[in-house]
């Protein structure tokens, strides 16, 4: 049965390839019955534990196509095929012929193409073959990053997403080739009694680490977002740099790992959870901003990932389950409200033009579905009852309190990393009560902003569906546990068995309590606003005379005081020009800040290499006389080099 | 039978020195034309009783490098309209030194290689170093073609130098072969040269540097 369905889903994402360039319906029908034959394949594979196992007689790149998909690969392609799906139908709207005649087709074919290689990535067992759909769904990736290429920061942003993804690539190339080269296979698979294969972990690290934007690796990652169109950037950050934690739970669970390797990974999620969103709260862009909350969720991902390698470096203690759950639970719960909410900035983009929160303002009342709908996504990744991101965050906490229980290091890491991991919720929320106040709150600060309009019914039943998707995963967990901690117990096998904590049925019925609260409230609130017991005002009267949009707070000044206390990393750049004499004519002030681990670390270091390749790039000039000196020294190198080498 | 071998590869490195030194082109290429027949003599010297085959080497490389090339040369110096070396990148004192320097250290190298017992009393090795250094000197150090060419041509006369070491098992056909890649070598030169000073109204090879993305 998963096999007919997996082999439909692949046979939609072929013809979909095929129809994208003239047949806009036939690619989003069949796209959609690939995707929905691929999420449901996945959901049976989760609920009944099967692993599918195919090896045909076909042969690509001199290995045998060996496909397999297990719980882990599952929960990936369960979230692959839902947020590829609703981007598909909300591009539809997005990205249309009119307004995009040059690239529209195009996108529609590497979308398919993309989502096709993710899959292949997925459920495949060859090491040869998961680096050509690596290598392929990159470059897919990288033509949807620069749809709109005329605009010169796509191009930048683009570039720079390729260098990374390049070096990612040559990392991963090293870690395959090496593990073919020690096991003499291209085949994957457990082989975790090979102590001698445990440092290859560290490649795996910073290869599908640079994919998953982990904090000071994560360079591409806010550029090419923020400029991708905004169904592009929905799956960049929901699923593609996901696959960076799939290739990092992969091998992490296949391979054997050195000692240090859960420490480094907690150390890595901390900093990228907290410095994520650190960073988040100094942006003004909605989309870069949304950017480094991917970081910042990364991070979240990580720290369940490491806490659960400690654990099973401290005697498979249990803790590590429920780290683990938790944060693969993430992967989902990040998956889903992310793509809502670069669904809903979108939405805004495409009502107003610009994604400068500073430009925008008052949108509620012209956009009430996106915004309701962001809203609802930003109350997910704060990590608030009742949706779905408090249940996972939830999960590993439990995890890291019950290791804090634990003797020895694993305690005094937890305790930390529960503190700091609070304070990356605590400032996520202010991060989002930003956005929600700066973009759909207040009075509109432009033109572009005053005539928004509602987006169409495709956007909005993309959008619907990711949320109604949060929803369920918040009001019903125990629903949605068996197949995250199935993919737990193929992660460790050692775990399999333990049974679901009690408290999550607690949390369950918690939470759709909440939710009825919050629902019984609202249509309180809402009669109470029909029948016009309350008085309108202007919105920022605050009794002045003439209040204007200019007078509300910024982005900027709302999360001053936070971005304060990160300037040692943040790194704000002023341009302020303040009021001096008594009676002032013009004052001015502006703040923006830059990428600093790309400012300050890796342009340097680029700089550097590149004026030695120019140093060594004036050796070639032309002078023939020259070239014969380099001759006659690099032979009197090596007469030197042989006479040592006679005298030893 | 050694000492006369030995006489005249000390000649040889004597002719390096001359065309190290000397600014004008005729000299240069005299010098080098007068190594070439004493190295092709070396052959006879080296063998006991007569053999055929080895006189045909001695007689083609004499033939070769003696009148065929210094001829080839001076056509292509006189379609040049140049005899002289005007602007070297290493002047011919320098030069000179070098060479001399270079000669006493190719003998003091020599003692050091691991020679075969029957080789050690012979100037072959130290010769054919010092060959190879004036010959890379000349190729470095001078602006002119026709001057690089010479330089080329000694520095090869330095190889074959060390191919008399194994002349006992070099295929007459070998040595032919490489005799007559040199004549066309130097052919091939020769008309460049007179398509070079065409094109860039010179022979300074510091012009070319245009060309070379």
């Amino acid at each position: 049965m998963i096999e007919l369905l997996l082999t439909i889903s692949g046979v939609g994402m072929l013809v979909s390839i095929l129809a994208g360039m003239r047949a806009p319906k036939w690619w989003l029908g069949s796209l959609l019955i690939g995707t929905l034959a691929g999420v449901i394949g996945a959901v049976m594979a989760l609920t009944s534990g099967v692993v599918w196992d195919w090896r045909s007689e076909l042969i690509v790149g001199g290995e045998v196509v060996h496909l397999r998909l297990d719980a882990v690969s599952a929960l990936f392609l369960a979230l692959l095929g839902l947020v590829g799906g609703a981007g598909a139908v909300y591009s539809r709207e997005y990205w249309t012929e009119r307004a995009h005649p040059r690239s529209a087709h195009m996108g529609r074919v590497w979308w398919s193409l993309m989502l096709l290689c993710l899959g292949l990535v997925l459920v495949t067992t060859n090491g040869l073959h998961f680096l050509i759909a690596w290598e392929l769904f990159t470059l897919a990736a990288y033509f949807l990053v620069t749809l709109d290429r005329q605009r010169s920061e796509v191009r930048a942003a683009g570039w720079l997403y390729l260098a990374a993804s390049h070096v990612a690539a040559l990392c991963l190339f090293a870690f395959f080739t090496l593990l073919a080269a020690r096991t003499g296979s291209w085949e994957l698979g457990s082989m975790r009694d090979r102590a001698e294969l445990a440092p290859l972990f560290w490649l795996a690290l910073v290869g599908f680490g640079i994919k998953a934007g982990l904090f000071p690796l994560h360079v591409w990652l806010p550029s090419a977002h923020a400029n991708a169109p905004s169904h592009v950037s929905a799956i960049l950050s929901g699923v593609t740099i996901k696959m960076g934690i799939y290739g990092l739970v992969r091998f992490s669970g296949w391979l054997p790992v050195p000692t240090e390797a859960g420490w480094v990974v907690v150390v890595l999620g901390v900093a990228s959870a907290v410095l994520g969103v650190a960073f988040a709260l100094g942006q003004h862009d909605l989309k870069r901003l949304l950017a480094y909350h991917s970081v910042e969720n990364i991070g979240i991902i990580l720290i369940g990932l490491g806490f659960a390698l400690v654990a099973a470096e401290h005697g498979n203690a249990p803790w590590g389950r429920l780290a683990l759950a938790g944060g693969l639970l993430h992967v989902w719960n990040h998956g889903l409200f992310k793509s809502l909410l670069f669904f809903a900035a979108g939405s805004v983009l495409h009502a107003t033009g610009t994604r400068e929160m500073s430009r925008l303002g008052g949108l509620w009342r012209a956009m009430p579905w996106t915004a309701s709908l962001f809203a609802l996504g930003a109350v997910a990744i704060c990590g608030l009852p009742p949706l779905n991101g408090f249940v996972s965050e939830w999960l590993v906490y439990l995890g890291l309190f019950d290791a804090t229980m634990a003797h020895g290091a694993a305690a005094w890491a937890a305790i930390p990393s529960a503190i700091l991991l609070g304070i990356t919720g605590a400032l996520a929320l202010a991060c989002f009560a930003k956005v929600c106040g700066v973009v759909f709150l207040g009075t509109a600060r432009s033109q572009a902003a005053a005539h928004a309009h509602e987006s169409g019914p495709a956007m909005r039943g993309a959008m619907l569906v990711l949320g109604a998707a949060c929803v369920a995963i918040g009001l019903a967990p125990v629903v949605f546990w068996p197949a995250v901690v199935r993919a737990v117990d193929v992660w460790n096998p050692i775990w399999a068995g333990a049974e679901t904590p009690i408290a999550l049925g607690a949390l369950s019925l918690f939470h759709v309590a909440l939710a009825v609260l919050v629902l019984v409230a609202a249509v309180w609130f809402w009669k109470r606003v029909k029948r016009g017991h309350l008085a309108r005002a202007v919105t920022w009267d605050c009794g002045y005379v003439a209040p204007t949009p200019r007078m509300q707070y910024t982005a900027g000044s709302f999360a001053s005081i936070i971005t304060e206390w990160f300037a040692w990393i943040l790194r704000p750049v002023r341009h302020e020009h303040r009021p001096m004499e008594t009676l002032p004519a013009h004052a001015s002030f502006a703040e923006h800040t830059p990428e600093t681990v790309l400012k300050y670390a890796v342009e340097p270091a680029g700089g550097v290499i590149m004026q030695l390749s120019m140093a060594a790039r004036s050796l070639q000039h032309g002078r023939v006389q020259a070239y014969l000196f380099y001759l006659l020294v690099g032979l009197a190198a090596l007469a030197v080099v042989v006479l040592i080498g006679v005298d030893k | 039978m050694n000492e006369s071998l030995n006489f005249l590869i000390g000649l040889a490195m004597g002719l390096n020195l001359l065309a190290l030194g000397s600014s004008r082109l005729p000299a240069v290429i005299r010098a080098m034309s007068l190594q070439g027949m004493a190295l092709g003599l070396m052959p006879l010297l080296m063998e006991d009783h007569f053999d055929w085959r080895v006189s045909l080497v001695a007689v083609a490389t004499v033939a070769g490098k003696g009148f065929v090339i210094p001829m080839l040369l001076r056509r292509a110096m006189r379609a040049a309209q140049i005899d002289r070396e005007m602007e070297p990148f290493i002047g011919f004192v320098p030069s000179l030194l070098l060479g001399a320097g270079g000669t006493i250290a190719a003998v003091a190298l020599a003692r050091q290689l691991p020679l075969l017992p029957e080789h050690a009393g012979s100037l072959l090795v130290p010769g054919a170093l010092a060959s190879v250094l004036t010959g890379f000197v000349l190729l470095i150090g001078r602006a002119k073609a026709i001057s690089q060419v010479c330089g080329y041509l000694i520095l090869e006369n330095g190889i074959y130098l060390f191919g008399l070491l194994l002349i006992k098992s070099t295929p007459l056909l070998v040595e032919a072969g490489i005799l007559l890649d040199l004549t066309v070598g130097v052919f091939v030169i020769g008309i460049i040269v007179d398509r070079i000073q065409r094109a860039f109204d010179s022979l300074d090879t510091r012009k070319l540097t245009t060309l070379r993305e």
